[in-house]
Parts: structure tokens; sequence; C-alpha cells
């Protein structure tokens, strides 16, 4: 067979995915159209939208850096930054109280001095000071706190970030320290996005100065992160669980129910808590690098069963009748692959050699090419075993012009594993590291995807059970079709609609479980921008301060509404009863 | 089936379920990473013993048998737990039984007076949305539902405090309003911070010290816990001894109850919204049954068919959701009660995994998993004895 042979295959694959995308197409535009006959849906879908849009583009609308440092440990100029706390909308965050060591100055024979921001840190986590352009004196006091008169420091006129220390004032050596109250003009607070004359932090400021504002921006990226990652894993871990529970049934089922019945037991929060704390000693995530190829050679073994079995067992008449030269060679083939793994002991031997992860990716990939290869042998290796045009059927399959041939669902699946796999791998004691720095964040998803997994395991088991009864799956199972093939395309496709729902209603729930563990202390970092942590930090000067615990709860509040919005609206679109 | 035989069925498909909860609690305190003898023994672990030769610290591991296998450790928990020791908390320095079952009743009590409002307001919204299906008051409460859902209840509670028991200057609305002084609700406690109120940790209940009898001598010695039940039963011994601003039951009532109000509101906005949404639901499936139409056709006023014939039989399903909502209770609890400083469960379980109290983490585990199984079990046998179709399956 040749890539011209094949014309008609490739023509009729076309016509598929042409008639699926249609079918999608009108799919969409009739769930829309059921979507935007409600107005709350709509609202919740544009609050997402919305809270997206901010935490992508944080770095543009956010006045400065959520981790800005405020200690200024130099003494050169000594420069005491006294954080001043602002109310939301006051004008307070263009000016600066800038302590001035005259002590100092003397001692470095200097009369002059530099309107400077406080210390922050860069992107590179390198400090820097911004150099602020004064507009204005406010005031001037010594450190007694006496009112000094403003005449006596002044701007340069040719600079206006150059303070002039009068000589009156320098040789009164009873005035050791001045405090500079000046406005300065503020551009780094200013929100490019807001009229000009508006340079107000609009949510405040907290005990250490820091713009609110810019904090809650950042925050949203965490939480957006948190709840995506959360659920996306909850949803994958149920739904093979409950597909399987599901659609096997009996005792798999009885025992994967009352695993779950424990988890329900036990109120989600605490539960979590408790998981959390056993995670607390655990400071990276890895896994032997063997038990990761390992489900890669499970599903190998899937093609070659009945080869396997064959040759294992041979007593049956009929599969003692097909052992043929073929299915030796794949299963031969396999031993060799298999054996590494094996013998712990000569899969190490292999990569002591080759110790760098260059090598250790390149010799990874021939495998997995290899494996590749063999698997798209697989169909007509299993049905017809013969040796017969084995090298053209070998040399078609790496034709790879043609798609069909080697594409298979299956070899994609293998392929990026593999990939993600080796991308996580870490060059010390061969084992794969998954998440590096396992910080405290990392604790309460792992610790949330623990607790939340059993409820989408019942919700798709009840669905499998449900789907599994329909005509279309008994045709599937009469022509002999596999169990993963009923499960992947027939019942899984009809039962994913509820899933989208659950999913979406997850993710808002998840966002208020991660920042009410971080509230009690268990999340995030402190000064974290993390919406839960600065709840929690504002709690000590609440409530006089009530806005350091106000915008962040409303942020929560906002991101978790919108995303229950929106997960109800998509319930009215997959609900039967729509359906027309 | 009977109506017993059904009962002894749930009990016994509870057990698998108590024994997978008390190896799930085991297991984490296996992985957690604190050593529990050497908290227990501090700074005296490396001393050495003179008759036995063996340091402090092996002595403490031995005594809590953690040289043993951990079969075998799960197997002497197991049996302490049945013979009622739960280990000894090393943050209180007293037994883990007593912290949880001090703490137990305070969350308990604040969760079920939590349902006590969240069920009127859920069901009467749920009835009116769903009387008015689809008009703007049904907008309105649905909207209400989801976000009702939505609030992080730890904000909620602040901002509560912040309404109702802050000054104008703050941001209270209520002191214009009712005349008082820096809000109308008390935002802290379970009391009035001047009152010592008569329970097991006050010495004053303590006979041999105090020598008066708390209360009378049929009841639990020290209360059950249940402040809104104990109030009623202090003696007036006591009562004349606590404080002169509550010198009667009533009164002794009155301010646990004032105390409740914000702390139970908060824990049972979100039960509120989502009953409210299965209210709607229940309501709105049982008015297109054919007795409702036949009441209807009878000539019955809509209130009547809607109060009595529909409404009654819409309550049945929202039963079930009565144990889950006691559930989701308690664990909102563990955010609450940090901002109310109320010592429940919830504070418990958090200073527990602050200081690794491990102990203290798996009793309080295994306390709500008691309740909670408890409360379904009793949401179940109701069930049944509502609707005997369910005993059938």
């Amino acid at each position: 067979m040749s890539w011209e042979d094949g014309s008609e295959d490739r023509a009729e694959s076309r016509r598929r995915i042409l008639e699926r995308a249609a079918q999608a197409r009108y799919d969409l535009q009739r769930g829309w159209k059921i979507y935007r006959r409600s107005l709350l849906a709509v609202a919740g879908l544009l609050m997402v939208i919305s809270i997206s849009t901010v935490s992508i583009f944080a770095d543009d609308i956010a006045v400065e850096h959520p981790g800005r440092n405020l200690q200024d440990t130099r003494d050169v100029w000594h420069i005491d930054y006294e954080p001043r706390k602002a109310a939301p909308f006051s004008e307070e965050c263009d000016t600066r109280n800038q302590k001035v060591s005259l002590t100092n100055l003397r001692r470095w024979d200097a009369n002059a001095t530099n309107a400077l921001s406080p210390v922050k840190i860069a992107e590179d986590n390198s400090f820097y000071e911004d150099i602020l352009v004064v507009t204005e004196f406010k005031e001037v006091v010594d450190r007694n706190g006496n009112s000094i008169s403003i005449d006596l420091v002044y701007l340069d006129p040719t600079n206006n970030s150059y303070f002039w220390i009068a000589d009156e004032l320098m040789e009164n050596n009873s005035v050791t320290q001045i405090k500079l109250i000046y406005k300065f003009e503020n551009e780094e607070m200013h929100h490019w996005w807001m009229p000009e004359g508006y340079d107000v932090c609009i949510f405040g400021t907290n005990d250490e100065g820091q713009d609110l504002f810019s904090k809650i921006l950042y925050g949203s990226r965490v939480s957006l992160t948190i709840g995506f990652t959360v659920a996306t894993l909850t949803v994958i871990i149920g739904t093979i669980i409950g597909s399987i529970s599901g659609y096997f049934g009996g005792r798999v089922d009885e025992v994967i129910m009352r695993i779950t019945d424990i988890f329900f037991a036990v109120p989600g929060l605490i539960l979590a808590l408790a998981f959390v704390a056993a995670l607390q000693a655990i400071d990276n995530l890895a896994i032997p690098l063997a038990l990761a190829i390992l489900p890669l050679i499970l599903m190998l073994i899937v093609p070659f069963r009945s080869a396997i079995i064959s040759v294992l067992m041979p007593g049956s008449e009929d599969t003692l009748s097909r052992i043929e030269p073929a299915a030796l060679l794949a299963v031969g083939l396999g031993a060799v692959l298999l054996l590494p793994l094996g013998l712990y002991g000569i899969w190490e031997g292999l990569f002591e050699t080759s110790d760098t992860r260059t090598w250790r990716l390149f010799f990874s990939f021939i495998v997995i090419s290899v494996f590749a290869g063999l698997l798209t042998l697989d169909n007509r290796m299993t049905k017809n075993f013969s040796i017969e045009g084995f090298s053209e059927r070998a040399l078609n399959t790496l034709n790879w012009k043609n798609p069909y041939r080697y594409l298979t669902l299956r070899t994609a699946i293998i392929f990026f594993a593999a990939i993600i796999l080796f991308s996580w791998s870490d060059d010390t004691d061969n084992q794969i590291v998954i998440i590096d720095n396992f910080d405290r964040l990392w604790k309460i998803q792992i610790a949330l995807v623990f607790t939340g997994w059993p409820g989408y395991a019942r919700l798709i088991r009840g669905q499998v059970l449900y789907v599994k009864e329909m005509t279309f799956v008994e045709a599937a199972k009469s022509v002999g079709a596999p169990s993963g093939r009923i499960m992947f395309r027939h019942i899984l496709p009809n039962a994913w609609a509820p899933l989208l729902v659950a999913f979406t209603l997850d993710i808002g729930g998840t966002i208020l479980s991660a920042s009410g563990l971080s509230f009690i202390g268990l999340g995030a970092e402190p000064g974290a921008a993390e919406w839960g942590k600065l709840v929690s930090d504002g709690r000590s000067h609440f409530p006089q301060d009530y806005w350091l615990v106000l915008f962040p709860g409303l942020a929560i509040a906002y991101t978790t509404l919108g995303f229950n919005l929106l997960g109800d609206g998509l319930r009215d679109v997959v609900d039967p009863k729509n359906r027309r | 089936m009977k109506t017993s035989e059904f009962i002894v069925r749930r009990i016994i498909l509870l057990i698998p379920v108590m024994i997978g909860v008390t190896v799930f609690t085991f297991a984490i305190a296996q992985i957690i990473p604190a050593d529990p003898a050497a908290i227990l023994c501090g700074e005296r672990c490396g001393l050495v013993d003179p008759v036995t030769g063996k340091t402090m610290l092996e002595l403490q591991r031995e005594r809590l048998g953690l040289d043993e296998p951990v079969v075998e450790q799960f197997r002497l928990y197991l049996v302490n737990l049945a013979e009622g020791d739960w280990g000894d908390s090393t943050t209180y320095n007293r037994p883990t039984s007593e912290v949880v079952r001090d703490a137990a009743p305070v969350t308990l009590e604040m969760a079920l007076f939590a349902l006590l409002m969240a069920y009127p307001i859920g069901i009467t919204l749920g009835i009116l949305s769903a009387v008015w299906q689809d008009q703007v008051f049904d907008h309105i409460s649905r909207f209400l539902a989801i976000a009702f859902v939505s609030l992080p209840i730890f904000w909620l509670a602040m901002m509560l405090q912040l309404i109702f028991g802050t000054g104008p200057d703050v941001g209270g609305i209520c002191d214009p309003i009712f005349g008082t002084e820096g809000g109308c609700l008390p935002i802290y406690g379970r009391h009035d911070t001047a009152l010592t109120y008569p329970d097991r940790t006050s010495s004053l209940c303590d006979t041999a010290i105090s020598g008066i009898a708390c209360y009378p001598s049929w009841y639990p010695s020290g209360g059950t816990g249940f402040h809104l039940v104990d109030s009623w039963f202090v003696t007036d011994e006591a009562l004349a001894n606590i404080h002169p601003d509550y010198s009667s039951n009533s009164k002794l009532f009155n301010d646990t109850l004032v105390h409740l109000v914000l702390p139970s509101f908060t824990l049972g906005i979100a039960s509120a919204g989502s009953l409210l949404r299965y209210m709607r639901a229940s309501l709105l499936e049982v008015m297109n049954e054919d007795y409702v139409r036949t009441a209807r056709a009878k000539g019955l006023s809509e209130s009547r068919v809607i109060i009595v014939h529909a409404c009654r039989n819409a309550l049945v399903p929202i039963l079930t959701i009565l144990g889950f909502s006691i559930g989701g209770a308690i664990g909102g609890a563990v955010l609450t009660e940090s901002i109310f400083a109320f010592y429940g469960m919830g504070n418990v379980a958090v200073d527990a995994i602050i200081n690794l109290d491990y102990s203290v983490l798996m009793g309080v585990t295994l306390i709500t998993a008691i309740i909670f199984l408890m409360s379904n079990l009793i949401v179940d046998i109701l069930y049944g004895v509502v609707d005997p179709r369910v005993r059938l399956e």
C-alpha cells in the first residue's frame, strides 16, 4: 500500500472531520442560544472573562509588584521609609515621608540628598530604588516632632529629585534627623487607565504601604491557577476511578464506593486540614523514573496481550495454533525492552553511562519511537499473525506522510505522556521531579484534589451506569469492541455534560476552600498576594482598617460567583429538557 | 421491610465506613512528621533513666507503643479508642477525649442553631421562588441562592461583625437605628466577657473548691456543653455567684443566644442558599403531579394547594440535605470559630495542625466523622419513616 492507495481513506476522513466540525458548530450555536436566555448566566460569563483578563494583564494594570520589599537596611542616606496606611480613594499614596539623618550627611560631608522610593524587588530579584520627582513640600519636622521652616530645605532648581539642606540647618548640631513630607509625581502609582489627576490608591494601602489593589490583581493569578489545577486534576482522577467503578461494577464498584463513603464521612475542610498536616514533611514531589515508565509499558502490553497469553499459557489449543513468528517477535522485542525495567540494576546501569539529561532524553526518545512503531503494527499483528509482507508493512508504517497510519489516539497519549514526564525529569537520582518546589500552595492544592475526587467519582459512576444500559453500548459490545474502546468512544462522550457543569462549579468551590485554608494560615506564605492570606493579614487591623478585609474578600466572592453563575448557565444548556 | 429492620440494616452499613475512617485517621497520623514521643518528653529526651539505662525518648516511645510494628500499633489504637483512651494532647496537656468532649458541643450548638436559622429562610424563599416561577422575585432569589454559596464564609463573618458589631464611625449600622452603642450584636466569644459561665472549665462549678452545685444532681455534672440548654438548668445558688447582671436563667439564655446569632447566621447562609435551590426544584416537580392537579380541580384555594398538598410532599426530599448541611456547617465552623473566638472543634483542629498535635487531630477527624455519620443515619431513618417507599429498596 502506498500513499496514493490511501486517498480514499483520507477523503473519507476529511469528510468526517468536516461533518464533525459542522455538528460542533451547530451544537455550540444552539447551546449559546439557550445560555444567553439567562441574564445571570451571561453576567457570570462576563465575570469569569473579566477576572481572567485581569489576571493575564495584571502586570500592566497593577501599579507595583506585590512582593515589594519595604525594608531599607542601607544607612548611607538613612532613608527610613515610614509606611503610610492609606484609606481607599485617599490621595495619601502620593505623599512620602522620608527621614534624613543629618549626622550621616555631615559625616559624608554632603548637604543634598535624593528623593527615593522604598527599596523594591525587580523581576530578577535584585533590589532597586526609584528616584522620585518631588512636586511639593508639605512639611519638615525634626526628630522631636518640631516643625522646621520649609525654607531650610529646598529643591534643586535644575533637578526636582534633589533636596538641598540649608547650611543653617546643617550647622545646627542639635538637629540630628529631619523628616521630609512631600508630594511626588506619582507615576508609579498612576493607573494608565484612570483619568489624569486621579493618582489615588483605589483600594488603599496596607500597614506596610503596599498598594492593596495591585496585590489583589496579582492574587487573581494565584486563585485562578489553583482553581483550574485542582479542578482539572480532580476531574481526571475522579473520571478514571468513577468510570472504572461504573463500568466494571461488582466487587470493584463496591470497594471504590466504600472508599468514597469514608471520604464523605469527614467534612471536606477538616479532611483537607488533616491532609495538609500530613504533607508537611514533603518538600518536593518526585517519583522514581521506573515508576513513571511503568504505565507506558503497561499500555503497550494491551496490543500484545493475546500474543503474550499464547506464549505464557500455551495450554489452550486455539491460542497455541496462533503462535506465529510475528507474535514471537513482538513478545521478544517487548521482553527485551521490558527487561531493563524489570531488573532495576540494568536500568540503572544503562543510565549511569549516559548520565546527562540530554542523553537520557535522546535514549528515551529512541525507546519511545520503537514502541510507537510497534504500536502501529498492533492491529494487524494481533489479527493476522503472519510474517509475510512484514517488512513492507513496517515500511509503510514509517511513511510519515500518511497520518492515518500512525497517529492513533494511544500513540498520541503515549507520546505526550512521555514528553511531559521527561521534561520533568531531573538530573539526580534517576527520578522524575514532578513538582520541584513543593511549597504550601502546592500542599493545599494536593489536599484539595485528594478530598475532591470522590465527588466526581460518584457523579461519573452514575452517568456511566446510566449510559451503559443504552442500546448503542449493547451494539458495540455485541460486535466485540474491547472495554477500553467502549469506555472512551461510546460511554464517556455521552456522559461528559454533568461533568462539565461540576467542573465549572468546582473551580469556584476550590477558590473558596483554598482561600479558606490560606486564611487559617496553611496556604500561602505570610505577605503573599493571595486573597485568603490578604484577608487574614488584614484581620489584625480589623475593624478599623476594614478595607484590608473588604476588598480581597470581595475579589474572592466575585470570582466564585462568576464561576458558579457560569456553571449554573451551563447546567441549563446541557439539561436534556432543553435539547430540542 | 419493617422499620426496625431498616434501621438495623442502616446501622450495620455504617460499620465498614467507621472502620475505614479509623484506618484513615491512623494513616494520617503515621504520615505526620512529628514524633509524639519527642514532643512529650521535650527537653528531657536525652536524659538517661538510671534504672533501665534507657533515654527518656526511648521510654516514651515504649509507653506510646511506637516501637511496635504498624499493624500492632493500629490494633492498640483501636483497642484504646474502644476503651475511651483517645491519646494525650501535647498542646493542651490533657487527654484528647476531654479536649474533644469540651469542643464538640460548642461546634455542634453553633451548627445546629445555624441550620435552625437557615431552614426557614431557605425553604420560604424556595417556596416563593417556585410559586412565582420566572418572575422577578424568582430571578432575584435564584441569584441569592448562588451568591450565598459563593461568599467566603470567613469574610462574611468579618463583614457581619463590621455591620452589626461596630459603631457608625467604623461602618456599623446598628447605632442610629437601635440607639445602641458600639453595635447591637456581640462579635466575640460565647458569653459576655464579664461573665464566668458555669461550666466544666469554671472553678465555680468545682464543688470541692466552691461548695456550690451548678446543676441539679440528675444533670450531667458541669453541664452538657450546649449552653442554650444548660442555661435553663443552672441552679439559683450558682446564679447568685456568677454575675449580678445575669441573675436568672433566662438572662443567661439570652446572653448565649445573642452571642450565637452572628456566628450561626454566617454558617447558615451557605446552607440556606443550597436549600433554596433544592426546595424550588422539588416544589416545581411536585406541582406537576396528578394529586396537585386533582386538588386544584376540587376548587381548593391556590394557597391551600401549595401549602398543604404540594409543600408537604416537596419537603420530603429536602430531608436528605439535612445530613449534608450538618457536615457542611461543621466544616465551615473551622473558619468561623477563630473569627468569633469560639473554642470549638474548628479552633482545636487548627491548633492541632499548627502544633502537629497528632492525637487531637485524629480525635477531631474521628468525632466529626461520627457526628456526620450519625446525623446522616438519623436523616435516613426519618426518611424511611416519612417515605415508606425508601424502605422497599
